[in-house]
């Protein structure tokens, strides 16, 4: 029974090594379709040169000079692609030929992943192989164990998108993201850093044990410079307005909304002097200090909102009150007039017109 | 002698180098990767862990893993 088991096993590597071998081929295979898309891109662009080429001196010939001045701005322009572009084709071209490697040195592999790591997973449906971590643990922060699961048909899509994920076991996530579940993992993707390189050079070399002992090497080291979350920040509670991190005793509920927030992104009521987010709040368009909505009132004229503090001394808003002080003014001012005019009329009422002659006295010579 | 250094440091690369006859890992390590601590890496021989002592052999696979590999947020351009 135990030969049994032990056969069932030897065979399930074998195979796995057969797949990961097809999936390097692959991989061999989308490079080499890579460089030929580039050397096709490149005789385009040659072509387009010498057609730039004779157009420009036909251009010349007949005295075409606007003609030729287009042409050549032109060229201008795609000589600064042109020279970008010729770099990363030399890299494509120049880089080192991988050999594939032999079944029997994937076959090695495994067997020392196995050694390294305890037992490997190989899912045949999802064609999957996946080592599982010890609990990691990071500056007294514990972050359980993940798992390292590469996907062996996304492996020839090395050079655009990552070909394995890290699936916290027991998630531990920060208490701002949860889909951050490490420092450097973020939605179950490893941002590898200083590692890039040498993890894909040993995926494209086959050398599995490596690229699962990195990765392993990678959660278990900390980067406080570059991380999504740092681990200062793991724990507490996260701003509802900008996201940061706080202490459970430098947190300041809304009173308005309810919500929490850290102490750049609070303020208060200047009118009922609660605590209230920025986003609660509203500038009074009267004195412009900051309050609640509930501390706001409605302008009996023109419906804008003031706050109570303001509406103590009439509910008008400052437009409006001098609008209305001015009708007022106005208001007074003519009635003043009015009442100058009437007296001037009253005054001409009382010297009445008299006939001709009246209040002449005859003077005797 | 020739052996077979793969070097998890830095490129990730994997070449046939050189050694005189008597080369201990420690004296390799030494060489390849002056400057820095071997307790900060792992050193594997034909795939088993090894003491330091081990004199290396004509054909032997030698792997340098560095045990802190710092992992960075990707820059947003």
């Amino acid at each position: 029974m135990r030969k049994e088991n032990f056969m069932e096993k030897q065979k399930n590597i074998i195979r796995l090594s057969n797949l990961l071998l097809d999936s390097l081929d692959e991989l061999k295979k989308a490079k080499s379709q890579q460089i030929q898309s580039m050397m096709e891109d490149f005789s385009i662009r040659c072509s387009n040169a010498t057609k730039d080429s004779h157009l420009f001196r036909v251009a010349v010939e007949k005295g075409w000079l606007i003609g030729a001045e287009n042409i050549r701005s032109r060229i201008s322009r795609n000589i600064n692609d042109f020279s970008y572009y010729l770099q990363t084709f030399k890299q494509l071209i120049n880089a080192d030929e991988t050999s594939l490697p032999k079944l029997s040195d994937i076959y090695a592999e495994l067997l020392q992943a196995e050694q390294e790591f305890g037992d490997i997973k190989f899912d045949l449906k999802e064609k999957t192989l996946s080592i599982t971590t010890e609990p990691i643990t990071l500056e007294d922060i514990p972050l359980g164990p993940f798992e390292v699961s590469l996907s062996i048909g996304r492996i020839n899509n090395l050079y655009s998108d990552s070909p394995y994920r890290i699936i916290a076991l027991e998630p531990n996530p920060a208490s701002c993201n949860e889909e951050v579940t490490h420092p450097h993992v973020s939605d179950e993707t490893l941002c590898e850093g200083e590692g890039h390189v040498p993890i894909r050079a040993a995926l494209e070399q086959g050398r599995f044990c490596d690229f699962f002992t990195m990765i392993v090497n990678l959660l278990q080291t900390y980067n406080p410079s570059s991380p999504y979350v740092s681990l200062d920040d793991w724990s507490g509670i996260c701003c509802y307005d900008c996201g940061s991190t706080v202490d459970n005793e430098s947190v300041y509920s809304c009173y308005s909304c309810g919500n929490e927030f850290c102490e750049c992104c609070t303020s208060y009521c200047h009118s009922c002097d609660e605590t209230i987010c920025l986003g609660c709040g509203t500038e009074c368009p009267n004195c412009g200090e900051l309050v609640c909505h509930k501390c706001l009132i409605e302008c009996s004229e023109c419906g804008s909102r003031l706050c109570r503090c303001c509406a103590e001394e009439g509910d008008l808003c400052s437009e409006c009150r001098d609008i209305a002080e001015n009708s007022e003014q106005q208001t007074k001012t003519n009635n003043e007039k009015e009442n100058k005019n009437e007296e001037q009329i009253k005054c001409q009422n009382n010297a009445a017109v008299q006939p001709d002659g009246v209040g002449k006295t005859t003077i005797h010579a | 002698m020739r052996i077979l250094f793969v070097n998890n440091d830095g490129g990730g690369f994997a070449d046939y180098v050189t050694v005189t006859e008597g080369t201990t890992v420690e004296q390799f390590f030494t060489i390849k990767m002056e400057g820095r601590e071997s307790s900060d890496y792992l050193i594997r021989v034909n795939r088993q862990p090894v003491p330091k002592e081990y004199v290396l052999q004509d054909g032997d696979r030698v792997t340098i893993t560095p045990t802190k590999i710092e992992g960075a947020r990707p820059v947003m351009v």
